[in-house]
């Protein structure tokens, strides 16, 4: 860790533990109940009471940029889980063995790559439907091709490198050598492009919730906040400018974290 | 040898095209339901979906429809809107033009933006400018599209009065009118690519700076900024195109999100209502029009990409 020392990574750490912080709370507690109304409050401004106002219906907006909060930071783990691990063991087999499998993928890739990745979730949620756990999915099979592409010229890199040939000799089978030898080797370039892979999730996530196709209510999302609040701008700005700086410091957060380890990784 | 290299690109992309047309008639193929009954209603008789389904052609084996159905996309045939019953040609022909002048007028301000900014803050390194872009930069890039859409409805629709929110002028009533409107979503697209260019462009022309070539440069007795513009900028132009070709098809689907802010009536509105009524058509014509949109920039971006270096030889590509 002592290597990371600089700038970036340190700020990026102090905004996204802030936001996990955040998260972590709202799991167990949250001021009010998010989806409870309150007639009388409706449409309140900022309070001792309410420290973001309340919306149209009367929920408490603070209550429900935490529930928010929980539920990107939720699915955007997950999708990013799900990119990496499929695309770690696609990169790897097509980087390592090469050869026509690899020629095979790689064109399929390509072609995936072709769409960019909103627009390939929402082929996904065209063909699963809405909501949190699909959302995720289609999120997670559209960030695949990305992290098989990095994986695979990373891999590519490090197959002609002597340990591995050494490690070869010492007749260590293939998959060790992925895994144990290589994949240790690559993990920087792996952790920075999870992490840009995070905020593009989280990003994703925001967009396709304001279009009203990613999580449904009455499930609380920072995006789908942000299209209810459109309508509100004129007379309670703060309703969209909360939960969109939100949006922004968490994707902050990561995007300095990543640029740290890039630049630790240059000294 | 330079015909060989291109043709070669050309059938390359035709390929990718065509695997991508058939991801997407693939996708939609195994999502259950039947077309004949959904046009009908569920009303219909046996009989007639039968025919409705032989008239369809959706009898014939995968395949065979596969290659029926490309046929007629090249030929401008997307089929027949299930909801609304017209040819979903129709449908889609007056908003392509939106969506792409958006896009392009992104594109085009991003380039123009970045290649200035990027070089004023290459040129003052270590300078107060440098710093304040760099946070500014950060920032920008941290922002989604469509919070800076709802910011700018704020502040230049609400506020100061610039343009009406969710106002829209159509093309063919009013052309600068059109513009008008789409000047600001435009901007609210290209300021994250743009934040992203710039910074990709500052740190490529330190790396060329720091180069032998600068160094000869300098000794024969050019300026900075002969050599900054003749020499360094072309070279590291090069990344900055390829993340450009990337940044085109990001900007045409965020372009979706982004007309929804503001109520402009592109195909992201087409997209969306038809992803809601199912109307599986005209989603599959929507997407394998910016998928394809997307493969042809990146062809055209690898042939750029060769005329600028020099270095690249037949048949290798350099990554």
């Amino acid at each position: 860790m002592k290597k990371y020392k600089n700038f970036n990574f340190i700020m990026g750490v102090i905004l996204t533990g802030l936001v996990v912080l955040i998260a972590i709370i709202g799991c167990f507690y949250t001021p009010y109940d998010p989806d409870a109304m309150d007639a009388v409050a409706k449409n309140s401004g900022i309070s001792m009471d309410h420290w973001m106002g309340c919306d149209n219906f009367g929920r408490d907006i603070f209550s429900r940029i935490m529930e928010g909060i929980r539920n990107t930071f939720l699915i955007s783990l997950f999708t990013v889980a799900i990119g990496t691990i499929v695309g770690v063991l696609i990169g790897a087999v097509t980087g390592y063995f090469g050869g026509w499998l690899d020629e095979i993928l790689m064109r399929i890739n390509d072609a995936l790559f072709a769409f960019p990745s909103v627009l390939l979730a929402l082929v996904v949620i065209s063909l699963l439907g809405t909501g949190m756990f699909r959302v995720t999915l289609a999120l997670g099979i559209a960030f695949i091709p990305s992290f098989a592409r990095i994986v695979r010229s990373e891999i590519k890199k490090q197959v002609t490198q002597d340990y591995v040939e050494s490690a070869k000799l010492m007749g260590a089978g293939n998959f060790r050598i992925i895994f144990v030898h290589i994949l240790p080797n690559i993990l920087p370039v792996l952790l920075s492009s999870i992490m840009i892979g995070f905020n593009n999730a989280v990003l994703a996530e925001a967009g396709l919730s304001y279009l009203g196709i990613g999580v449904q209510p009455p499930d609380a999302s920072l995006g789908r906040m942000l299209s209810e609040a459109q309508s509100f701008l004129f007379s309670m700005p703060w309703y969209a400018l909360f939960p969109g700086t939100v949006i922004v410091i968490m994707v902050l957060g990561f995007a300095l974290m990543a640029e740290g380890i890039t630049q630790a990784q240059m000294k | 040898m330079k015909v060989k290299y291109y043709c070669k690109k050309f059938i390359a992309m035709l390929l990718t095209l065509l695997a991508v047309s058939f991801f997407v008639f693939a996708a939609f193929e195994i999502i259950p339901g039947d077309p004949a009954t959904s046009i009908l209603g569920t009303n219909a008789t046996k009989e007639s979906v039968q025919a409705l389904r032989e008239e369809m052609g959706l009898n014939a084996p995968f395949l065979s429809r596969y290659f029926s159905w490309v046929l007629s996309c090249c030929k401008g045939d997307f089929g027949i809107s299930y909801s609304y019953h017209i040819p979903v040609r129709e449908m889609i022909a007056d908003k392509l033009p939106i969506t792409l002048t958006m896009t392009v007028l992104a594109m085009l301000m991003t380039m123009i933006v970045s290649v200035l900014l990027g070089v004023f803050l290459a040129k003052h390194t270590r300078s107060v400018w440098d710093k304040c872009g760099y946070v500014v930069n950060q920032i920008a890039m941290a922002i989604p599209a469509f919070f800076l859409g709802i910011l700018f409805t704020y502040l230049f629709g609400l506020i100061l009065k610039w343009f009406t929110p969710g106002g829209y002028i159509s093309y063919q009533k009013n052309f600068v009118g059109f513009l008008g409107y789409l000047i600001m979503p435009s901007i609210a697209i290209a300021i994250p690519k743009c934040a992203m260019s710039v910074k990709l462009l500052r740190s490529s022309i330190l790396t060329e700076a720091g180069k032998d070539y600068v160094r000869t440069a300098y000794s024969r007795g050019n300026s900075t900024s002969q050599v900054l513009y003749r020499h360094v900028l072309k070279n590291a132009m090069i990344p900055v195109i390829t993340f450009w070709g990337m940044a085109l098809a990001d900007m045409s689907a965020g372009s979706i999100v982004v007309e929804q802010v503001f109520n402009i009536p592109g195909l992201g509105r087409i997209l969306l209502s038809s992803i809601s009524n199912r109307d599986y058509p005209v989603v599959e014509a929507v997407i394998v029009l910016i998928a394809f949109l997307v493969v042809i920039t990146n062809f055209l971006v690898d042939l750029l990409y060769r005329k600028m270096d020099h270095r690249m030889q037949d048949g290798e590509d350099l990554k």
